[in-house]
């Protein structure tokens, strides 16, 4: 049996109509949220990664009924009204972390909930910060190059960490 | 996944109503990271999922000095590790805590649901058994206390009673002079199953130093080394010979199988090895001085 879910979805209102056993995963692709892959769908791969309430979650490992009244943040959600990218994608183009580009936005959403509790982390915390996200191809040293250089930019700009652009 | 249907009731009386009308068609769910896994995997098929995490009664975590710290049955593995008192006075839980998946799953991951699905491998059960944990339950019967020692009966098996909810557990305050860890071996450092986790407190009380050790992933039940623990009682800074007769003494308490992970003799060998380190590193954090 369908059910309304309403949540706060990249800053907007919306309801959605699902089944109980819909996960917050599915229910996103099928609502044209595609940024957000469908790996393993058992909560190993990271690729699902969203932001909700602040925190990184793997989204497959949560029902969509589950999102009621919470705000939930995908990489969509980061880019500005003009298009323009938020430092932490830009980092990603500028230091080669995208390969197939498939882990990316979950790496990103992973790296976002974890800059704005630690704007500015060692080697070692960015590691750990990532450990749940797993990507084939680049060999992760130009992804943690990117979550440095992120960092050290948003620092700069002064954003206060917590704030969705 | 199979169709259900999701319940998610806003106080535990009526978690309870539910649990009652539906009977064993009805399964409970706290963060659901087992249990939307199982799901998937047809391993359980409810008909009602109870998602307890809209009820308040079970938040949070808190800390009552000289009885020890109560943990609600939704509180995270995340919001566990970053507690300052878990911090302060429960290294072995907060050690367990971060050995635990990766930081996403353990935003979501409760202890306690870690706790109920009794799984052998299950992180933080070395650490509920040295810290002697007792679990507060509600059910159709009332409200009732369960030692830990006396929770889990076999693998995926626990001794709820239908329709039984672990509302939170309190792990007694070990005493202003202790030590503790947990050493998890697994064949990468996250996102793996332990292959062997040995979790020990060390507690300089009254009557001397005593020692608590339990291991886990090497028994269908939670394993306390409590021959090792009688080697060790009193001695306060333990050469190599009786660690080694400690290791041993560990080792001969469990009783491991051969599986994906590992092998029974390496698992054997790998529990007497961590038994060493575990005390001596707890010793060796007294010895400082400091209660950590
Ligand atoms: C990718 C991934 C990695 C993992 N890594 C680890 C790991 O490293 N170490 C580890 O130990 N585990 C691991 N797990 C397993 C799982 O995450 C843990 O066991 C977790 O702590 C379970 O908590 P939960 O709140 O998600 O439980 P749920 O899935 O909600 O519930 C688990 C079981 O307990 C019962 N239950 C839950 N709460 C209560 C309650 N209050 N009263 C009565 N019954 C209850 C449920 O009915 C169910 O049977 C992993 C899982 C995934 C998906
Ligand atoms: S699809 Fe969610 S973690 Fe892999
Ligand atoms: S870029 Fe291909 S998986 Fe990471």
């Amino acid at each position: 049996m369908k059910r309304d879910v309403h949540f706060i979805l990249n800053g907007k209102p919306v309801t959605f109509s699902v089944e109980p056993r819909t996960t917050l995963l599915r229910a996103l692709r099928e609502y044209g949220v595609t940024s957000v892959k469908r790996g393993c769908e058992e909560g190993e791969c990271g690729t699902c990664t969203v932001v909700i309430d602040d925190l990184a979650q793997k989204s497959c490992m949560v029902l969509a009924l589950e999102a009621e009244g919470k705000s939930v943040l995908t990489v969509e959600g980061l880019v500005g009204p003009k298009g323009e990218l938020h430092p932490i994608q830009q980092a990603f183009v500028d230091e080669g972390a995208i390969q197939c580009g498939f882990c990316t936005p979950g790496m990103i959403m992973s790296a976002y909930a974890f800059l704005r509790k630690t704007p500015d982390p060692t080697e070692e915390e960015i590691r750990v910060a990532l450990a749940g996200n797993l990507c084939r191809c680049t060999g992760y040293i130009p992804i943690f190059r990117a979550v440095h250089k992120a960092a050290a930019v948003m620092r700069e700009l002064g954003h206060i960490p917590g704030r969705a652009r | 996944m199979l169709a259900f249907e999701m319940e998610r009731p806003r106080s535990l009386a009526s978690a309870a109503e539910i649990l009652e009308k539906h009977g064993s068609q009805a399964m409970v769910k706290a963060g659901g990271t087992d249990v939307l896994v199982w799901m998937r995997k047809h391993a359980v098929h409810p008909e009602v999922l109870v998602d307890l995490s809209e009820i308040p009664e079970l938040k949070g975590i808190s800390f009552y000095p000289h009885r020890g710290i109560k943990i609600g049955a939704l509180a995270t593995v995340n919001e566990t590790a970053e507690n300052e008192d878990v911090k302060r006075c429960y290294p072995a839980l907060r050690d367990a805590c971060l050995s635990h998946s990766d930081v996403l799953i353990r935003n979501k991951a409760t202890v306690l649901g870690n706790i109920c699905a009794s799984v052998p491998s299950g992180d933080l059960i070395p650490a509920f058994a040295v810290h002697e944990a007792v679990l507060h339950v509600f059910g159709p019967g009332g409200e009732r206390d369960i030692f830990f020692s006396d929770f889990i009966t076999g693998p995926r098996k626990n001794s709820l009673m239908p329709g039984e909810i672990v509302v939170s557990a309190t792990l007694p305050f070990p005493g202003e002079r202790s030590a503790g860890c947990y050493l998890k071996l697994a064949r990468r450092n996250a996102l793996d199953l332990a292959q062997v986790g040995v979790a020990c407190l060390a507690v300089d009380g009254e009557a001397g130093r005593t020692y608590r050790i339990a291991c886990g992933a090497v028994a269908p039940r939670p394993v306390r080394a409590t021959g090792a623990e009688k080697i060790l009682e009193g001695v306060t800074a333990p050469g190599d010979d009786l660690l080694d007769r400690a290791g041993k003494a560990a080792a001969e308490a469990s009783n491991p199988i051969t599986d994906v992970r590992a092998s029974r003799e390496y698992r054997l060998s790998m529990v007497d090895e961590l038994t060493k380190r575990a005390v001596a590193l707890c010793a060796e954090r007294l010895q400082g001085g400091r209660a950590s």
